[in-house]
């Protein structure tokens, strides 16, 4: 086996995997047994329970399709089960996924020789966190013993910026089978930074598959009495042959202007047809532009919302099959004007981009028990695997044992030796070495004794490649709390760098009782951007069980919750209660199902408030026609989606999937044009807290307090202008912000408050101690004891429930 | 005084968790946070907090790797330059006792008679 660390990257594709090695110098593309790069994301299991992957399992998707499986990457996180007739087995998508990690594990020990148990494996930047967590139970279930997962744009770009060594800003467009992601980033000093990425999950190469499919359709349509669905479950199998063959027809419109789709005999229900159909490039031109076009809009919204023009843009590395298809090229061209990056694989970019990344996370592939230990005084350092610095710093510290360690340690490396760094009293040293450029530099660790003998240390070497830094990757989606209150506490803000962790306290809004397995504190993890917690997506949520609870829990007291986000965007997340107890399993970590009749549900209710909102924009003629635009663009995404849920309903669990997710897309813009139509209202509360905060902020404001408020007033002025919601909503908070800080100062402030809450006690949780309260803090009103009546009202606060319905919409949390 | 806003930005200012002056290159604050997270990430006792105008605060990992990603961005940088060049006599004033401003009270100026108690809570 080479001396020399090697790394592995995965790229775990929804069509096809690939995976290469990285030596320090060079990547490596793993081949399979058929001496492809590429491995089909394809599982068949046969009667006896044998399992084959790859090309040979692909082979038989037609022909033995009750046992073939393809296309799981985009179930990957949801509890879909998918079964396999013959053996009567049924697995998880993560399994699946673990079969193709199996396979490529195989390939690599049969081309370097050892059985990788480190990697470094592929998601998309969007992927939801339970699609990453179950990623990495795939690497587990392969076998593996540690992965990281890396964003894949971030992958292509450390690839396309290893290979090409240019500057400036560029974009990675990745159209995958199943998954859109498109990444804005720039290089600058050897320094590779994404500035930020956007995409959609449900946006792929299978979706043009489906555009063909039903072009197909309906030309076997015409003349007919009844029309051909692919939502009819009758027609499963007709369907799923014909994907295959417009497929190979996309494939074969890359090279020729025009080609047949032929399929004998096919089976829609009790009619036999013969499909014998020409499609040309213009043909599918016109049916998937919308799908490139729907891509390119992403594009465009990353690009304004980093504040970036695509003439700005100086090129765009294209990855992922579908990206070979013409109309894409041609629509990219026609819409952006980008020149695109030529001379890269756009197919194994991502695994080389995996390998590399390996590197720079120090990650060996290699098993740790096969790495031979060298004799001497352990020694733990820190250091860049991979920097554009030339002069980086190793950080280190050796071990704690009773002899003497050594005084000082140097670095060498051929032709070079670092000075004689001193060891302090800790055992702690900070080193300043010198690489050379545009290599691997392997460095020997010398350490000196006291009495200036060699004083051996393991390890004896390290290695640093000279190379792009990669700056920290940033969060896709912000993530959070959902609180009682419907409204989202941000613990982690969209961008910012991983990993990343927070910790916040807050309150149960209810009494858990120990021992008791009905009760429980439910609090909800969600992503997005909204701070309405129904608008985010509820990723998984961690549960206090009162029968897990060797203390309960009374309504009011402190939980401290921290999430923390690690590099590949896995998720953990740890509550800590007053008793000192922790709780950190993460429970529901899955997409969530969605029954049919759900679908359906959430479909009619859009589409009511859709002509609502219509109807305003046809009465409103100052936004008439721009809000026409956009809602007609909602309405065209609601049909989309109608059309996946009865795909759905069909068998589909992709297709529901997608309008799942879809329909909540829908939901936050359509309650972001809801908003813009209440700027009427939102404008007057403004007014109302402008005016309030005047009267209080006159008598109980500081002087730099009336200023700022000058200024908000002056802000308010601009945003009223320009109508932006979320701005006209940021200046209510700030002056809500100086309202409170004045209202405070009245010396009368808690009394009010504590007449306001003692008002409301008929509705407390809990009577008596409300009752209790209310008498206490009436005494210290009384004798004028501030310190109690403030104790006495926050107590009573806490009190007061949340409604209902509030709190459901909150994803039913426990905090407030 | 200052606002909690204000103070925290001069609290989290980049230059000072990163211990760069404000004029320093890109690759010069690139390779100290990158050294101070090594440094963080074995405990050394020497980085674990850092000097600001408002006294002495602790240095975590997530800051340092927070302050990098400001400092990369040019728009944010200016922000943290124009706030880091600050006279010290300008920061260096006492801050007031503050009431607690939690979410809880967000309505509390309306139940003094102003406006309405909103979160669908009457």
């Amino acid at each position: 086996m080479n001396d020399r660390p090697l790394y592995l990257g995965i790229d775990l594709g929804t069509t096809n995997s690939a995976a290469s090695v990285f030596d320090g110098s060079l990547t490596h593309l793993v081949r399979t047994s058929q001496g492809t790069t590429l491995t089909p994301s394809v599982v068949r299991i046969d009667a006896r329970g044998v399992i084959t992957v790859g090309t040979k399992a692909r082979r038989l998707l037609e022909s033995d399709s009750d046992n073939v499986r393809c296309e799981f990457k985009r179930l990957m996180g949801t509890s879909q089960r998918l079964n396999f007739r013959a053996s009567g087995k049924s697995l998880k998508p993560e399994e699946l996924s673990a079969e193709i990690l199996k396979s490529l594990r195989a390939d690599v020990r049969e081309q370097f020789g050892f059985e990788p148990a480190h990697a470094v494996i592929s998601a998309p930047a969007l992927f939801e966190l339970p699609q990453s967590s179950a990623t990495s139970e795939a690497a587990r279930l392969a076998g593996f013993d540690r992965v990281e997962l890396i964003q894949e744009p971030i992958a292509s770009a450390l690839a396309a910026g290893w290979t090409e060594n240019a500057s400036g800003a560029w974009m990675v467009y990745d159209l995958g089978g199943g998954t859109f992601d498109v990444s804005l980033l720039e290089t600058r000093d050897g320094l590779l930074r994404v500035v930020g990425h956007d995409g959609d999950n449900f946006l792929g190469g299978r979706d043009f598959d489906w555009e063909l499919v039903d072009l197909v359709l309906e030309r076997l349509s015409s003349g007919r009495p009844r029309r051909l669905l692919r939502s009819d479950s009758q027609n499963a199998v007709a369907i799923r042959k014909l994907k295959l063959a417009v497929e190979e027809a996309k494939i074969e419109l890359t090279r020729m202007g025009c080609t047949s789709i032929l399929l004998p005999n096919l089976q829609f229900g009790d009619e036999s047809v013969d499909v014998d159909i020409e499609v040309s490039r213009e043909d599918v031109a016109s049916r998937c532009t919308a799908l490139v076009d729907r891509s390119v809009a992403v594009c465009l919204r990353l690009l304004k919302a980093q504040g970036q023009e695509p003439s700005k843009v100086t090129r765009i590395v294209l990855v992922g099959g579908p990206t070979a298809m013409p109309v894409v090229r041609q629509r990219l061209s026609e819409t952006l004007g980008v020149p695109f990056a030529e001379g890269l694989d756009s197919m194994t970019l991502v695994a080389q981009g995996a390998a590399l990344y390996a590197a720079s996370a120090n990650l060996d592939a290699r098993p740790s028990a096969r790495i031979n230990p060298d004799k001497g005084r352990r020694i733990w350092l820190q250091y860049p695997a991979m920097t554009s610095d030339l002069s980086p710093y190793v950080v280190g510290r050796v071990s704690e044992e009773s002899a003497p360690g050594p005084a000082s340690i140097r670095f060498e490396r051929e032709g070079w030796t670092s000075i004689e760094t001193p060891v302090t009293k800790e055992g702690t040293f900070v080193a300043s070495i010198n690489i050379l450029p545009h290599r691997a530099n392997e460095f020997r660790i010398l350490g000196t004794a006291k009495d200036g003998t060699d004083f051996p240390l393991w390890p004896s070497a390290i290695t640093i490649i000279h190379g792009l830094s990669l700056s920290d990757p940033p969060l896709s989606r912000a993530i959070g709390v959902a609180l009682a209150s419907d409204r989202t506490h941000i613990y982690l803000e969209r961008g910012s760098p991983l990993p990343a962790r927070r910790t916040f306290l807050h309150e149960a809004v209810q009494t858990i009782i120990q021992g008791n397995d009905a009760s429980v504190l439910r609090i909800p993890i969600v992503q997005g951007e909204f701070h309405k917690a129904h608008l985010c997506r509820l990723v998984g949520a961690l549960e206090i069980r009162g029968s897990q609870l060797t203390a309960s829990i009374p309504s009011g007291s402190s939980i401290e919750v921290t999430l923390a986000v690690d590099r590949g965007g896995r998720l953990s997340a740890q509550a800590l209660t007053v008793s000192g107890q922790v709780f950190e399993e993460i429970s529901h970590l899955l997409v969530p199902d969605v029954p049919a009749e759900v679908l359906d549900q959430a479909i009619r209710d859009l589409r009511k408030r859709l002509s609502l909102l219509f109807a305003s924009a046809f009465r409103n003629k100052n936004q008439g026609s721009e809000n026409t635009a956009r809602l007609g663009g909602l309405e065209l995404r609601l049909t989309e989606a109608e059309r996946d849920a009865a795909a759905g309903r069909a068998g589909d669990a992709d297709a529901a999937q997608k309008a799942r997710r879809s329909l909540i897309d829908i939901d936050a813009e359509l309650d972001g044009l809801e908003q813009e139509a209440q700027f009427p209202k939102l404008e007057s509360q403004a007014v109302m807290e402008l005016s309030m905060a005047m009267a209080l902020v006159s008598i109980h404001g500081t002087p730099q307090e009336r200023r700022l408020l000058e200024e908000a007033a002056a802000s308010l002025e601009q945003v009223r202008k320009s109508r932006d919601v979320i701005e006209i909503q940021a200046r209510i908070e700030q002056i809500q912000a100086l309202c409170r800080a004045a209202f405070f100062r009245d010396p009368h402030a808690w009394e009010q408050i504590f007449k306001f809450a003692a008002s409301r006690i008929n509705s407390a949780r809990d009577l008596p101690l409300a009752r209790k309260l209310v008498d206490e803090g009436r005494g210290a009103m009384h004798r004028g004891d501030r310190e109690t009546l403030i104790k006495c009202t926050k107590q009573l606060v806490t009190l007061i429930p949340f409604d209902t319905e509030t709190r459901h919409l909150g994803h039913d949390s426990g905090l407030r | 005084m200052i606002l909690p806003r204000i103070a925290r930005a001069i609290e989290e200012n980049p230059f000072y968790v990163l211990g760069v002056r404000p004029e320093c290159t890109r690759q010069e604050f690139e390779r100290e946070g990158q050294k101070l997270l090594s440094m963080l990430a074995l405990d050394l006792a020497e980085v674990r907090t850092y000097n600001t105008p408002l006294g002495e605060r602790t240095r975590t990992t997530e800051l340092v790797r927070r302050s990098m990603a400001e400092l990369r961005e040019p728009s944010r940088r200016l922000l943290h330059e124009i706030l880091a060049a600050l006279p010290q006599s300008e920061i260096h004033t006492s801050q007031p006792t503050r009431p607690e401003l939690d979410d809880r009270w967000v309505n509390a100026p309306a139940l003094f008679g102003y406006g309405r108690f909103r979160e669908g809570r009457q």
